[in-house]
């Protein structure tokens, strides 16, 4: 089956052309009716004035008049294109013109009855057996006992009619083309508004939030979407500008102090003079003062992840060599834990992105896998790329996450029962989440207890 | 050594004022951005330490300034920022190092070491670099000790080059991972413990002398010990 473009202007294109077929259509059969019958009208019109003719040179020079008038006729006009039946009182043949060409021509005694009776016209159309066009006859009386009944082929008018059809033909081959390529034009016209606010949504989606819609000149729909549009981005601008300040005040606010904290414990354990309790407290102190700041910066990490496509710029990444650095780097722990740490990498796959966002990404999800396995226990990364999609698969053989906690592994500050046996703050895969979503993918899981757990991470390419 | 510290918080900088002095460096306090900027153009100095968020001028424009009149004494970025932005902002402006607040002062004399040493031995391009009896042969990516050829894998290499580089000095676990493996952050494992040890293995197990030093709480140093 052939798939049409499922765009607007395709469809305005379509709607259009066939509204003009339509018309045209219309337009045609109501002419072709109009002339078809002005012209049958004009033909029994001459039938009529025929008869009275025929009345009057019966009066005046009798039945040879007409029999010469007939054959004068004839001669003038084709014994093909007319006949001539005189007919009695009794219905028989008294007189008929050359009717060879014609072959059978009928004749109707009932309908010779009635003229008699009635002394009215009666009209007739026939189609001839082996004639090519219609035939418009009459029976009318030109004398109390003399009835004519004569008719003439509609060539002519059919021609006229044929020539109209072939007319409607090639206007209508002419017209189509046309009108599809000027309501396509029309329509890229109408669409443009549209594409270009769809063009720059997909820039900002991008993360170029600073870019505004060109409104255009005239005041139609488009412009007041386009106004509504710009005026969207600059409501979501000032959001995240306000947003940044937040976290930058919350950062500086609270870190302030905690580096202060921070100073002043480091300067009391390196005091030579410092008893050993309150050196204990003081080192005590920083490594709270470094969990704080850890938590603070991951909670900072997580919000800005979630705000990330909208900040910074992203770039091409090879995947596959961030995935394989990744594999390296753990590999080590994992052996020393006893765990056997499998990549299996599909090369040169690509993305648009933030490195140290995507590094991050797969550091915690690596670091989760190691963590929740035990020794003998295998962890195995895989990658995938086509054209549109990169998958990155981390799969362990560890504890697993119970059925009842699957939806909430991923919210912030979230932990297993199982899980609070290590450090954390419950915002690894928080976080994880928030750059897929940044980035316009996301993690699947799928865990059975006992058995281990499946991430899944499917990014779009750019 | 003469180091120019521009910092607003007091008690931060008193703090990083007494432990310079005590590292043998001599320290120039000033708490303000304008004034930083004047002693930053007009003196000489071998290394600077400055805040972002400063009174009078911040501590990014001060940097771009010093850059523009061509004065390229290695900077360290201090600032409670940490986002990734900030950070690309603060390299870009011309500093040499970004660290976080809070910070460890350890981290930072670790941090201003590497820098004063890269600075002055910038020169310094040899294929082939040797401490004691260890040399690593920088072109084919080989290392050899007592005339023995050591297996290591690339990133290994690139550890151990970074360690000798900064021999003498103590390297922290961020510094490691920002330089070998290029990751802005800290993973919050012992990735770096588990590497060093591998590491440990190869260089130093099988030999009389070690060479590759833990400093607890601190990092790591590569050193020959008297």
């Amino acid at each position: 089956m052939i798939r049409f473009p499922n765009t607007l202007a395709f469809r305005l294109t379509f709607w259009y052309t066939l509204i003009v077929i339509i018309l045209i259509t219309v337009a045609f059969s109501a002419s072709y009716f109009l002339l078809k019958k002005t012209l049958d009208q004009s033909m029994e019109q001459n039938l009529i004035e025929d008869i009275g003719e025929f009345q009057l040179l019966y009066q005046k020079k009798g039945l040879d008049g007409v029999k010469r008038e007939i054959n004068r006729d004839m001669k003038s006009d084709g014994e093909e294109e007319l006949f001539f039946q005189l007919f009695d009182k009794d219905g028989m043949r008294i007189y008929s013109s050359d009717l060879s060409s014609w072959g059978f021509l009928p004749d109707n005694q009932e309908l010779i009855k009635q003229v008699f009776s009635t002394e009215e016209l009666i009209f007739q159309s026939m189609r001839i057996p082996g004639e090519e066009y219609e035939v418009k006859a009459v029976y009318g009386l030109i004398a109390p006992d003399t009835l004519i009944y004569f008719g003439e082929s509609t060539e002519e008018t059919e021609n006229i009619i044929t020539l109209l059809s072939n007319v409607f033909i090639v206007i209508l081959i002419i017209v189509i083309p046309l009108a599809s390529v000027l309501g396509w034009v029309m329509a890229g016209r109408a669409v443009k508004g549209i594409k270009e606010v769809s063009r720059i949504a997909s820039e900002i989606e991008k993360g170029k939030l600073e870019q505004r819609v060109l409104v255009p000149a005239q005041g139609d729909e488009i412009t007041q979407l386009v106004d509504t549009f710009n005026a969207m981005l600059d409501r979501i601008w000032v959001l995240i500008s306000e947003m940044k300040e937040m976290t930058d005040s919350i950062a500086h606010d609270l870190r302030s102090p905690l580096a202060r904290i921070r100073v002043i414990s480091e300067s009391v354990l390196s005091n030579e003079n410092t008893p050993p309790t309150f050196r204990s407290a003081a080192s005590d102190t920083i490594e709270e003062c470094d969990r704080l700041s850890q938590m603070i910066n991951s909670i900072l990490d997580v919000a800005e992840a979630e705000a990330g496509a909208l900040q910074v710029t992203k770039q091409k990444v090879n995947i596959s060599q961030l995935v394989q650095d990744a594999c390296e780097l753990f590999e080590e722990v994992a052996e020393q834990k006893g765990i056997k740490l499998t990549c299996r990498l599909q090369k040169d796959c690509y993305i648009y992105g933030n490195i140290q966002e995507l590094q991050r990404m797969l550091a915690n999800l690596l670091d989760n896998a190691i963590k929740y396995t035990l020794a003998n226990g295998q962890v195995s990364v895989a990658l995938t790329c086509n054209r549109q999609n990169i998958e990155i698969m981390v799969l362990d053989t560890g504890v697993g996450i119970p059925e009842s906690d699957q939806a909430r592994v991923f919210d912030r500050f979230f932990r297993c029962d199982q899980s609070r046996t290590h450090d954390g703050f419950g915002l690894g895969l928080s976080y994880s989440r928030a750059v897929a979503h940044s980035h316009g993918g996301d993690i699947e899981l799928s865990s059975s207890l006992e058995k281990g757990s499946c991430f899944i991470i499917k990014l779009p390419i750019t | 050594m003469r180091i120019l510290l521009i910092e607003d918080d007091q008690v931060i900088a008193s703090f990083i004022a007494k432990g310079l002095k005590e590292a043998g460096y001599c320290v120039d306090h000033v708490d303000d951005g304008l004034e930083g900027l004047d002693r930053a153009l007009n003196n000489g100095y071998d290394l600077g330490v400055v805040d972002i968020m400063l009174p009078g001028l911040d501590g990014l424009s001060i940097i771009e300034r010093m850059r523009d009149k061509k004065i390229e004494t290695p900077v360290i970025i201090l600032s409670a920022r940490r986002s990734i932005d900030d950070r690309v902002k603060g390299l870009k402006s011309g500093g040499d190092d970004y660290l976080i607040k809070p910070f460890s002062f350890s981290e930072l004399l670790a941090r201003m070491h590497a820098h004063l040493r890269r600075f002055n031995t910038a020169a310094e391009s040899s294929s082939c670099l040797t401490i004691h009896d260890l040399s690593l042969d920088l072109l084919s990516r080989t290392a050899t000790r007592e005339g023995k050829k050591i297996d290591l894998q690339p990133k290994e290499f690139a550890l151990l080059e970074y360690l000798m580089r900064n021999s003498g000095n103590i390297v922290s676990k961020t510094m490691i991972m920002e330089r070998v493996w290029n990751y802005n952050f800290d993973p919050q494992t012992n990735l770096v413990e588990a590497r060093i040890s591998r590491l440990r293995e190869k260089v130093d197990k099988n030999f009389s002398e070690s060479l590759i030093h833990t400093i607890r709480g601190l990092g790591y140093v590569f050193e020959k010990k008297k």
